[in-house]
């Protein structure tokens, strides 16, 4: 091998890598060789006939590994769940797509997506096949707009609807549908960095949006903002997927997005994660005797550019997600501009990053989970936090309130930073008097964890009270040059 | 037959051959919002442009100045100029569409066809989706 062929990235120039053909060799289609080529997926040309076998292809690559709840080296095994499905639907791109493909691989009783030929709808192997047997019992999905309910009855009516909304984390009758532990509210003070909680009665704080509204305002940067949205809705899509007795969630994640995650995520302190990024297993409440809930993304091989002329060639109405104002100067949003912008020029250097990323590893075990967002907990946040930071404390008078304890040791780095990271483009102004409310399972943690501790005599090894001026002037005081 | 093709041009003053291409141009994904919401649009374009793409001396004669084969580069010059209303740096980045918007010309990824060089000939079809509207 030369040392050409080892790549200087300093050496190798512009002009070669600029000017290439964006397709390998021929026109022709690389799978029949036979018809002419309709699109190029990362240098190589399909035809319109070959182009949704690809696309199952990967689908399946993606997805059935891990359907079986035990994972099995041999594919001949049929493929059974061990529960039910659910879909988490956006109406975006990605979830269109996505919902289009898992309905015709596993929904309809054919197995393979034949879109040039609909009227072939009959099942190979005859009506009692196993190949023909649901590979879920039952199928779900989950929305946030009403446009979609026409959409479902149009197209998907063997699927049963479940509208989720953002403001059912902070909503107790969402979380009683669910099956959550009873909790009681729990708020924060997000202008320190120990994020010290406080109970706080109902009766303070009852409508969900307007508990939505004020933990969203409290959050210092739309970065900060678009990582709670996300948050939010996986874990009001992984509680549905437990009430619904599901075995899998399926999320529209393209290679593109999931690219984009994966570098903005790393950006945001969420490395130790990265894996779970990609897909993830999760315990309801962290119980080990159920099976766990696999957030699976099957669209993860699939780009951006393939979920586009899927959705072109079949007609697929894409309604659109929701935009936030404000959400363009986000890390997420600039990652995705440079991402983009790197899809076109160099296609393949996008499945790279996910490819490179597969294969990273955090060096040491979780310690549990972040109560937050229901990933694993690195440990030592804090120490090292303390060490690489300067921060300034403001003076506080100690509040009223029955004291619960510091959230931070129970956060992980992503969410932790989140809450607290402020910048010269700050724009939340929340003071000290307005709590800011927490989602559902975040209390509901804290609350567990408070009463183990008033059990156990060693409790207060956990507490982080919270001290006021004086008294914390007191106890330093001999110290104190002045 | 190439006699008579040459007979023409060398008979006809320059104007008179120059004739127009008729096109259908559709948006997709989002796009036509910055259409005025429209989503097929059917237009002319001269078959000679000029080869810096000015759009101002739409089907006037083009004495003087370098020509070309009117191409899908001229055909976004001029949407923009013409039929875009507003926010044109949705639509297009140094001289091409800006990353994230694909191009099908006669329902083929316009990557094989060479892209903005592609020469348009009388009905095509040439649409630009957008992809940016969420995953
Ligand atoms: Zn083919
Ligand atoms: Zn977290």
């Amino acid at each position: 091998m030369s040392a050409d062929a080892c790549g200087n990235p300093a050496v190798e120039t512009e002009a070669t890598m600029d000017r290439r053909l964006k397709y390998d060799r021929s026109k022709a289609c690389i799978k029949c060789k036979i018809n002419a080529g309709r699109i190029v997926v990362r240098h190589a040309v399909y035809c319109k006939d070959c182009f949704p076998t690809l696309l199952s292809t990967k689908v399946k690559r993606s997805l059935e590994p891990h359907i079986n709840p035990r994972t099995e080296l041999s594919r001949r095994k049929s493929l059974k769940a061990s529960g039910n499905l659910l879909i988490g639907f956006s109406g975006g791109l990605g979830s269109t797509v996505l919902l289009d493909l898992i309905s015709k691989i596993y929904l309809s009783n054919r197995n393979e997506l034949r879109p040039q030929d609909p009227t072939d709808g009959k099942a190979r192997g005859g009506k009692d096949h196993p190949r023909n047997e649901p590979v879920w019992q039952k199928a779900s999905m989950t929305d946030r707009g009403d446009e979609i309910k026409s959409l479902m009855q149009d197209k998907y009516q063997n699927l049963e609807l479940i509208a989720l909304r953002l403001e059912d984390a902070f909503d107790r009758k969402w979380w009683d549908q669910v099956g959550g532990r009873a909790s009681t509210d729990v708020a924060i003070d997000v202008t320190n960095e120990d994020l010290y909680s406080r109970s706080i009665s109902t009766s303070d704080m009852s409508d969900p949006i307007q508990k939505l509204r004020s933990y969203l305002s409290a959050l210092p940067t739309h970065t900060a903002i678009d990582n709670a949205i996300r948050t939010l809705t996986r874990l009001l899509l992984l509680h549905t997927a437990r009430r619904t007795q599901s075995s899998h969630l399926l999320l529209g994640t393209s290679l593109t997005s999931l690219s984009i995650r994966l570098i903005s995520s790393i950006s945001e302190g969420g490395g130790f994660a990265i894996r779970e990024e990609a897909q993830e297993e999760w315990h309801p409440g962290n119980s080990s005797s159920s099976l766990p809930i696999r957030l699976i993304r099957p669209m993860q091989e699939i780009t951006m550019k393939e979920c586009s002329l899927w959705a072109w060639w079949n007609d697929l109405y894409v309604i659109g997600k929701e935009k936030r104002p404000g959400g363009k100067q986000g890390i997420a949003a600039l990652t995705k501009d440079f991402i983009v912008g790197l899809e076109r020029d160099y296609p393949s250097t996008v499945s790279t990053i996910a490819r490179t990323c597969a294969k990273l590893a955090p060096k040491a075990e979780a310690v549990g989970s972040c109560i937050l967002c229901e990933r694993p907990l690195q440990p030592g946040v804090q120490e090292w936090k303390s060490r690489i930071s300067i921060r300034a404390t403001a003076p506080s008078s100690p509040s009223s309130a029955p004291v619960l304890r510091s959230l931070a040791p129970l956060l992980c780095y992503s969410c932790h930073t989140s809450l607290t990271s402020r910048s010269s483009k700050s724009i939340s102004t929340k003071s000290e008097n307005s709590p800011t409310p927490l989602p559902f399972w975040a209390s509901a943690h804290l609350n567990a964890l408070n009463t183990v501790n008033a059990k156990d005599e060693g409790g207060d090894v956990w507490i982080t009270r919270r001290v006021g001026h004086n008294e914390m002037k007191g106890a330093i005081g001999e110290f104190l040059l002045e | 037959m190439s006699f008579r093709i040459m007979w023409s041009n060398q008979t006809f003053p320059p104007t008179l051959i120059m004739s127009s291409i008729t096109l259908r141009v559709e948006f997709g994904g989002g796009l036509e919002l910055l259409f005025s919401n429209i989503k097929q649009h059917k237009l002319t374009l001269p078959s000679i442009v000029p080869s810096n793409n000015g759009t101002k001396l739409n089907g006037e004669v083009l004495s003087g100045g370098e020509t070309k084969p009117a191409d899908v580069e001229y055909l976004m010059h001029h949407l923009r100029d013409n039929l875009l209303q507003e926010r044109p740096e949705l639509f297009m980045e140094d001289n091409t569409v800006r990353p994230g918007i694909l191009v099908l010309i006669n329902d083929t990824d316009w990557e094989l066809e060479g892209e903005g060089e592609y020469a348009l000939k009388d009905n095509d079809e040439v649409v630009f989706i957008s992809t940016l509207h969420g995953g």
